[in-house]
């Protein structure tokens, strides 16, 4: 499941264990979602799911369930 | 000649693999047992790990945090991130790491370490406090501001110096360097280019004491001469080149590099800079090989600070040569001829590239010592022979016994040994019950033998010198000594068996070097722990008020070489012990009685009536902890003592104050003849009346 995967991502680069993410979770949720956590987060993501996402589509996701439409429109590598 | 080779489709396929019982299995999904089952004791398989994969082990430490078991815990993390090179992994196995270290005990060294970048450094500076903790350091880690290296080493009042930093790390790539995409005068630019950055290495070193790290340039694959790019010395790929050996050149014992170009090339450059990650953030090195580079970095720090790993212990059947020798028998083991035995032929002979360049080999088998000791001996393609193993052990005994028992043997301590073995039961019981072992994850296929064990990073070495060449020589001189210790009927019948001569020598040009090593890298015999690098000794070849004593030691079986070095200062009529450190391969030899004696004739000869030196405990140095009253000196704690806090001196924690009168000395042993420089014997003279 790709939000399972996520999920797990997310905790890893937030190294925090019992981050609970959803559709609707946005940066402002999470507390140390800074610029340089971003980075990081978007490379982890790229790298579980086998993809790179386009500049223009990264600075257009306005919360986690956009993102996970984007990855399993590409087929994230499963 | 062997005869009858084993059929070559045997490892030609990965099948499930029948050694490996099936919690083994890659497939066996499920990695950890319900937290609730795991007891907290350091028992076998009471929580599984099915695969050596960062998750993988990730999820064991995680299991054992919540038991409780901190220690293992941590051990589980280092074997975590041995394991891949993931950036999500990392940052996990960083934050489990830091939570684990604050309920162990310290760990072998510390340090304060400064991360000077030209690009955003951040994931690096995050990921190296777990990267040394891995090698026995723990680290506090400052970062300079993007790319203020340059400025933060050059004002004196930066934060850089408010820091004071053990160790700088330059971590600075391609686009840095100052060159020009062509050049008419290339010598001038990589003159120029050299000498930037070695005098940024001279102010550091000159305003903080501290050590340099600096990584090499990764040079960039995108040539836009092409080949023609062989042939002009003024290209810039080339010029980076001549800076990358320029700088090794220059590099002195307080500098150390990280060659990034080889990481570089080794993972492939094309992922090594990631250009959208250099335009979205300025990440000149790809995220997924940061991890690398810390690992790397923090080995490089290791050796700096003395805890690379020393011996590398090694299974025989499937890991020196292919098939089992009690099934097979001598002829029909795989080595030499074939392609399987091609791949055990070429891994022996990477392994005796390590032994040339310092690293102890020990044998640790199951197997009938004589039936091993045949192959050794006979077969006309064994590459490594038994004058290059140190410590031979072959038997039925478990191998963390055998394991222990070589540590013993050799005089070193287990977190000294690197364990190789095909078998991944073997390497399963020696991570659980011989704590300590490093134990590198081999591959099923012997092709692949030789780059895993390239792939380990621990055995990172400050500089190549004689000693080093000679050292397993010397461990076997030792070992073959211990052995006839166990027969001879007294140990100074033994101690005069072994025809021991210490010999003087003075502190020049020659032995300094191995003098810097050797305080940069004894941790059980070294009373203050103090580690005076190449300058600080450098200083005390010109002050007249300080001896630096260098003793060398010979026996029947081995020249051991430079093995114990001494700093005494004159203050008064006290001579003071700075530094005193005796290699742990001599260890129990009466060196040290010999060498309180000719500090006592010393400090007479400087008209002294008083020998003072300190205990300062380390992790490591208990073995010392009783020297002092043993050799008649007496505690002498007070704030007359110049070197107590109380009267402005180091005041290191813990450490006790003692001192010996130079005319109630007692007379040394007298195990070993003492030789001074010229080659004439250094007679005990009785106290001074």
């Amino acid at each position: 499941m790709v939000v399972d995967r996520l999920q797990q991502v997310f905790r890893e680069i937030f190294a925090d264990e019992t981050l609970t993410i959803s559709d609707t979770t946005t940066a402002a949720d999470v507390p140390n979602w800074d610029s340089l956590v971003h980075i990081n987060l978007v490379y982890a993501i790229e790298n579980e799911f086998g993809i790179q996402i386009e500049d223009e589509r990264l600075a257009s996701f306005k919360n986690v369930g956009e993102m996970q439409a984007y990855i399993e429109e590409r087929g994230g590598r499963g | 000649m062997p005869g009858e080779l084993p059929p070559q489709d045997k490892w030609a396929t990965v099948p499930a693999d029948p050694r490996v019982p099936k919690q083994h299995q890659a497939s066996d999904v499920g990695a950890v047992a319900p937290a609730a089952d795991v007891s907290p004791k350091k028992e076998l398989a009471s929580i599984t790990v099915t695969e050596i994969s960062l998750r993988h082990c990730l999820d064991a430490a995680r299991a054992h945090e919540r038991s409780g078991d901190h220690a293992t815990a941590l051990r589980w993390v280092f074997t975590a991130i041995d394991a891949g090179d993931d950036l999500a992994g990392w940052t996990a196995a960083a934050q489990l790491a830091r939570r684990c270290l604050a309920h162990v005990g310290p760990l072998p060294r510390s340090a304060r370490i400064a991360v000077l970048g030209s690009y955003t450094t951040s994931q690096l500076a995050a990921l190296l406090p777990v990267a040394a903790a891995r090698t026995g350091v723990a680290v506090e880690v400052y970062e300079c501001g993007y790319g203020q290296y340059q400025q933060e080493i050059l004002d004196p009042n930066s934060e850089l110096y408010r820091f004071a930093p053990d160790i700088v790390v330059l971590a600075v790539h391609a686009g840095e360097a100052r060159l020009p995409a062509v050049s008419d005068d290339p010598e001038a630019e990589v003159a120029r280019e050299v000498a930037r950055w070695t005098s940024l290495w001279e102010t550091v070193t000159a305003r903080s004491g501290a050590r340099v790290v600096q990584h090499t340039f990764a040079v960039p694959p995108e040539v836009a001469l092409g080949h023609l790019s062989t042939r002009v010395r003024g290209c810039r790929a080339a010029m980076l080149a001549a800076v990358n050996a320029e700088l090794g050149r220059a590099a002195a014992d307080r500098v150390a590099l990280v060659d990034c170009d080889r990481l570089a090339a080794e993972v492939g450059k094309r992922r090594w800079f990631d250009a959208r990650y250099w335009n979205r953030a300025k990440q000149a090195v790809a995220l997924d090989c940061v991890s690398i580079l810390a690992r790397h970095t923090a080995a490089v720090i290791g050796a700096q600070l003395g805890v690379s790993r020393k011996c590398l212990v090694l299974d025989l059947d499937n890991t020196l040569w292919g098939g089992v020798l009690g099934e097979e028998g001598l002829a029909g083991i795989a080595l030499g001829d074939g392609p399987i035995g091609e791949a055990f032929t070429a891994f022996q002979e990477y392994v005796l590239e390590l032994k040339s360049k310092g690293v102890i080999l020990a044998v640790c088998s199951k197997n009938n010592e004589a039936d091993v000791r045949e192959v050794f001996e006979t077969h006309p393609n064994m590459r490594i022979k038994l004058d290059d193993i140190a410590a031979f052990s072959a038997s039925w005994d478990d191998k963390p016994a055998q394991l222990r028992a070589i540590a013993a043997n050799l005089g070193i301590g287990l977190d000294s040994l690197v364990f190789v073995d095909d078998n991944p039961v073997e390497r399963d019981v020696v991570r659980q019950l011989a704590a300590g072992v490093d134990v590198i994850e081999m591959p099923v296929d012997p092709h692949a033998y030789v780059r895993a064990l390239a792939s380990y990073p621990y055995f990172e070495t400050v500089a190549l010198t004689s000693e080093d060449a000679a050292r397993t020589a010397q461990y076997k001189a030792r070992a073959d000594a211990a052995k006839a210790a166990a027969s001879a009927t007294s140990l100074d019948d033994f101690h005069r068996d072994l025809e021991m001569v210490a010999t003087v020598v003075p502190l020049d040009d020659v032995t300094q070097p191995r003098v810097v090593q050797l305080i940069g890298k004894t941790n059980q015999f070294n009373l203050t722990g103090r580690r005076r690098g190449d300058a600080d000794v450098a200083a005390l070849r010109a002050d007249p008020a300080a001896t630096v004593l260098c003793l060398r030691l010979a026996d029947k079986f081995a020249d051991h070489g430079l093995v114990g070095v001494v700093i005494a200062i004159q203050r008064g009529a006290v001579l003071d012990i700075d530094t005193w450190l005796m290699s742990c391969r001599v260890i129990g030899r009466t060196l040290e009685d010999e060498t309180a004696a000719v500090l006592v004739a010393e400090a007479r000869r400087r008209g002294c009536t008083l020998v003072r030196g300190r205990y300062i405990p380390t992790a490591k140095n208990g073995l010392v902890a009783e020297l002092y009253p043993r050799l008649g000196f007496v505690r002498a704690d007070g704030a007359d003592d110049p070197l107590s806090e109380a009267a402005g001196g180091p005041g290191e924690p813990g450490g006790s104050t003692w001192v010996l009168d130079v005319a109630t000395a007692k007379a040394p042993p007298g195990l070993m003849r003492v030789l001074d420089s010229e080659g004439s014997t250094v007679e005990w003279q009785g106290a001074m009346t």
